[in-house]
């Protein structure tokens, strides 16, 4: 073998094992939920020793995560479809129409992306529960129903696309509506697909906001279902938490498997092929 | 009407900025009003007809509070070893896929596996794997390392680096693929020159590929800072909303939400989010003219 070979030889050797150390808490969590609790706490790195599908039972029975995975999917559906849909208009707004005062605004909207999320926190938890959305549904979709950062990528995107065809369909007698539902949304599904992603995740990840707002269990998202879950069952039945997490994981990490450039290209803004 | 029918561009154009205006107008600027407001009051949420206006109290009580610095004092200890961990592990595995060319694209997918799962899952299955009981500590002490397993969550200062070493697994994925873009961007003609130059894989990453890293380098630095500093869920989930006995384990949005929840005391919180507000902006702002500097 040249030594270009062994060299690459090597670094794949690295790599596999690097891959396993970084797998093996999420194999951890699969081989637990299919043990039984005692198991656990005695030998926590041992196969079971009879597959014991207990933890997957219960957590439909005791957990109601049905429940759970249906309000994350409801809340974090709604957070991404309000998104895609303003910040792509307030980015029409600055990139494709004209008007007095545009850059100063677009300078503003860049300016709140400085502005450090936790100094709102308790002001908004104020003004909220003031208005009686504690426990709802739309405290976990309205506010985050926009986002500065969303808006500075469709603009970016909608700059590339060529104003010809803006003006070529204003001559034909298309309004502005119609240029931006018909002409430019059609164009930009590589950006919808990234703001898609991040709110889509960011909502769905989300714990500190339903850890605030929610304390019905009929409102519990799955990660503060899980969490809460976790602290209640006892030692027994720590299957059922891995069950739970597993659950949690599983469709996420498909999903991410499948779209996994598009993944790429949201969360660090790379596009690798 | 005439203006109006007059300027139909301009109208298309509020219209649709009229969403972004009323989000920033209630969930901006009125809540930055409110914080402002409530740092001169003694509030709490169950009875807020009851707020008393107490000036620059809790400003002052803010800036002297030992518990307010030493939460500031855990986090920049975390991101102090977070950063460069993060960083290293992230580069280290950009530069060796980099190497591998098509063949390296099925690691890149699987270490970003750890980025997507969720913070209160990672952490769950983290409290039982770092626990006396559990694989880390159980390997430490066979091959030696350990004497005996730590119950480090209970010690005064092992907490935040331990929490680091176990964000730096969750998060080196994204990194690594930041670092990974930059890579691909850097010209293939100086990459060849090195190799026609005889030199070796070390100084060929040292000295042609990582300094052409710098934008990359920059970026992750001002994200992992703004982010890093408002750190909630992982220590809730670890010591709750104290932070653990000796308080090793409070971060500043936790004491935050210690204070404002647990304890109720919306008025003090507002003035440590403000305070901390201003800190992330003028370390946010320090980093960003010294990373200017350099260039």
């Amino acid at each position: 073998m040249s030594k270009e070979k062994v060299f690459k030889f090597v670094i794949h050797l690295f790599l596999i094992f690097s891959l396993l150390v970084c797998l093996y808490p999420f194999f951890y969590m699969v081989n637990n939920s299919l043990k039984t609790g005692m198991e656990i706490m005695n030998y926590p790195f041992n196969f079971p020793e009879k597959v014991n599908y207990s933890g997957y039972v219960q957590v439909f029975s005791e957990l109601n995560i049905v429940r759970l995975f249906l309000n994350s999917t409801f809340i974090a559906l709604s957070v991404t479809i309000l998104n895609l849909v303003f910040n792509s208009m307030a980015a029409y707004s600055l990139e494709k129409t004209q008007f007095k005062y545009k850059d100063v605004l677009f300078k503003f909207i860049l300016f709140t992306m400085m502005i450090p999320g936790v100094i709102l926190l308790i002001p908004t938890y104020i003004f909220l529960f003031r208005l009686g959305w504690k426990n709802t549904y739309r405290v976990l979709i309205i506010p985050g129903a926009l986002s500065a950062y969303n808006i500075f990528l469709f603009k970016q995107f909608f700059q590339q696309i060529d104003n010809a065809y803006v003006e070529s369909a204003k001559i034909d007698g298309a309004n502005h509506f119609q240029i931006y539902s018909k002409i430019i949304l059609p164009m930009a599904i590589p950006v919808l697909s990234t703001v898609a992603i991040l709110c889509f995740m960011g909502s769905w990840n989300d714990f500190m906001g339903p850890l605030l707002w929610i304390n019905d269990e009929a409102l519990y998202t799955l990660q503060l279902g899980i969490t809460k879950f976790r602290s209640l069952i006892p030692g027994t039945n720590l299957q059922t938490i891995y069950a739970s997490i597993t659950f949690a994981t599983v469709p996420v990490v498909l999903f991410y498997m499948l779209f996994q450039n598009q993944f790429v290209k949201a969360y660090t803004g790379v596009s690798l092929k | 009407m005439t203006t109006i029918k007059a300027n139909p561009e301009r109208n298309w154009a509020i219209l649709f900025i009229i969403p972004w205006l009323l989000h920033t107008l209630c969930f901006l600027a009125y809540p930055l009003f409110l914080a402002l407001k409530n740092s001169f009051l003694h509030l709490n949420i169950i009875s807020p007809h009851k707020a008393a206006f107490v000036g620059f109290g809790n400003w002052i009580l803010a800036i002297q509070d030992v518990n307010f610095w030493k939460s500031l004092f855990n986090i920049l200890l975390n991101q102090a070893i977070f950063i460069p961990c993060s960083l290293f592990v992230g580069l280290l595995f950009a530069l060796l896929i980099f190497e591998l060319g098509n063949k390296g694209v099925f690691y890149r997918i699987v270490f970003f596996i750890p980025v997507v799962t969720s913070v209160p899952v990672a952490y769950i299955i983290f409290r039982d794997f770092a626990s006396t009981q559990g694989p880390i500590q159980q390997l430490l002490v066979a091959i030696g390392i350990l004497s005996q397993p730590v119950d480090w969550a209970f010690t005064r200062f092992l907490p935040m680096p331990i929490i680091a070493l176990f964000n730096s697994w969750k998060w080196f994925g994204i990194q690594m693929l930041i670092l990974l873009g930059g890579v691909y961007g850097i010209s293939k003609s100086s990459i060849e020159a090195s190799c026609v130059d005889g030199a070796n894989w070390y100084r060929k990453m040292m000295s042609i590929i990582i300094p052409q890293l710098k934008p990359q380098i920059v970026f992750i630095l001002t994200v992992n800072i703004i982010n890093g500093l408002q750190m909630f869920t992982e220590v809730f989930i670890v010591f709750g909303s104290e932070g653990g006995i000796y308080g090793a384990g409070l971060t500043p949005v936790l004491y935050l939400y210690d204070i404002g929840f647990a304890k109720n005391n919306m008025g003090y919180a507002s003035s440590i989010g403000l305070l901390l507000a201003i800190v992330i902006f003028s370390l946010t702002s320090l980093q960003l003219k010294l990373t200017n500097k350099d260039s």
